[in-house]
Order: C-alpha cells, then sequence, then structure tokens
C-alpha cells in the first residue's frame, strides 16, 4: 500500500504550502547543497522578519541591461513592492544588484546599499557566494534596524 | 646507519606521506558540488529565493477558520472559490479553483514602488 503510493509521484503544492516531492529534491539543479540553502533561508527569513522589509533573493542571469532588468524583477517581487528590497546576483555577468523600492529606501539609504555590496563582492571575489550574500543581507537589514511597532511573532 | 636504514628513513617514509595525502583528494570519493570560482560561467537556471511568511501554513495561524485546504473536514476559505467546498461539491471543482488561483498568483503583475534606491558592484 505504501509502496503504490510512494511509486507515483504526486505534486501536494496547494497555493500556500509547498510541494513534497522528496522524489526531486536531489540531484536538481540547484547551485547549492543543502546546508548553504538552509543558511540562505534563514539569512533572508530572519533579515525579513526583524526589519519588516521584504528581503528577496534573484540568481541568476540578468541580460544585457542588468539594471533595468533587476528593476523589472523588483516590479514583480510580490507582496509590496515599496517595502520590498531585491538582490539580484547574476555570477556569470559578475554582477550585483540592490534594488529597493521607495519606502525600503527611505530606511537603508544607497551608501548603506553600497557598503553591504562591496563587502559582497568581495567574498564573491574569493568564491564564496553564499557567505557573501548572508553577510550582505546582515549588513543590510541591521541598516533597516528594527521599526517600534513591528511584531515579528 | 646502514644504506637501508638511510633509504626507508629519507626515501620511503616521504613517499608515504606523499601518497597518503594523494589519495585523500585524489580519491572521487563524496560527490561534491562544483565549487564557485569567479570568471567560470554560470550555467544553472534563474532562481528566485524568498523569504517565508510571516504566519505561513506549517507555523501554525490562530484564526478562527481554518485554512488546510484539500481536506473536506476544514471549512474552505472564501477566497478560494465561489462557495462552501462541501463534501458534495466533487472534487475536480475544488481542483480546478485552487488551480486557478495558483495560476493567478504564479505571475504577479508588475507594480511600480515609485523611486527606486539601491546599489550595483562588479567583481
Amino acid at each position: 500500500m505504501t509502496r503504490s503510493i510512494e511509486a507515483t509521484s504526486h505534486d501536494t503544492a496547494t497555493h500556500t504550502t509547498a510541494a513534497s516531492r522528496t522524489d526531486e529534491a536531489e540531484g536538481g539543479d540547484s547551485p547549492f547543497t543543502l546546508p548553504e540553502l538552509s543558511r540562505l533561508d534563514e539569512a533572508l527569513t530572519m533579515s525579513s522578519r526583524e526589519t519588516g522589509l521584504r528581503f528577496t533573493l534573484y540568481m541568476g542571469d540578468l541580460g544585457q541591461r542588468t539594471r533595468s532588468r533587476a528593476e523589472e524583477l523588483h516590479a514583480t517581487s510580490g507582496g509590496d513592492p515599496a517595502d520590498s528590497v531585491l538582490l539580484a546576483v547574476s555570477p556569470g555577468q559578475r554582477v550585483v544588484e540592490v534594488v529597493t523600492g521607495h519606502a525600503a529606501a527611505r530606511r537603508l539609504p544607497d551608501r548603506a546599499c553600497a557598503l553591504a555590496v562591496l563587502s559582497m563582492t568581495n567574498s564573491f571575489a574569493a568564491g564564496d557566494l553564499v557567505g557573501g550574500i548572508v553577510n550582505g543581507l546582515r549588513q543590510m537589514s541591521d541598516q533597516a534596524g528594527h521599526p517600534r511597532g513591528l511584531t515579528t511573532h | 646507519m646502514s644504506v637501508v636504514e638511510t633509504i626507508l628513513i629519507f626515501a620511503v617514509i616521504p613517499l608515504a606521506i606523499v601518497l597518503l595525502f594523494a589519495l585523500l583528494t585524489l580519491v572521487p570519493g563524496r560527490a561534491k558540488k562544483a565549487r564557485y570560482k569567479p570568471g567560470q560561467a554560470w550555467e544553472h537556471g534563474p532562481v528566485w529565493w524568498e523569504p517565508h511568511p510571516l504566519h505561513g501554513p506549517a507555523a501554525g495561524n490562530h484564526d478562527d477558520a481554518p485554512k488546510a485546504l484539500g481536506s473536506s473536514v476544514y471549512q474552505e476559505p472564501q477566497a478560494l472559490g465561489s462557495g462552501h467546498g462541501s463534501s458534495a461539491h466533487g472534487s475536480s471543482a475544488h481542483g480546478s479553483s485552487v488551480h486557478g488561483a495558483s495560476a493567478a498568483t504564479s505571475r504577479p503583475v508588475p507594480v511600480p514602488a515609485g523611486p527606486l534606491g539601491g546599489a550595483r558592484g562588479t567583481w
């Protein structure tokens, strides 16, 4: 009984829950190992909860015009784009772009973004993608701070 | 110290140490992911990670109506379909409404966020 259930692969995702397909979890196209993925996941989630901003991380090619592509992605990043921060990394082109919405830019000025980008590019040049991203997220969330009225749990 | 002892100490022991390290590094043991090196091409498809929602389904939300979908025990949320999903509704209508919702949310409409800020860097 159990074997027949496991033999056929069900896509168990609803629109609020992720799929639990274990058969496709391994050997995928993911560029990172599972511990690295969990570090990224924790950094994204905790910096978003700490600041109330919505940090998302895009990793892939950004095309010829990287800045406008990153801004297009930021506009479709879900949630409220004014409050969201997109971190777009294109390792093939060796470009990192940080895009902040206008409400997020008030708490996370461009100078702070540039500083975080500088520390990220240092790590990327040494070949450490995940460490650079985690440190950059930490710098940006430290700069944005924790608003007074925000409840995180 | 005889010749044999000299050779054993000064040739065989260093050779053994070198061979040990060569074995440790060259044996195709654990399948490791290819580490990123700056300048190499990026063959992976684009990925977009987003943070977990504050009160996600796994974290346990304490609303009045349970949000468990796909279970006929719980009341279906209003926003999903046209009406309440009773057990006589049939699974096809329920499934289509869920698929429609997921197809609608999978491609969000672009929302301009005013004057954008940020930074750019290369390495």
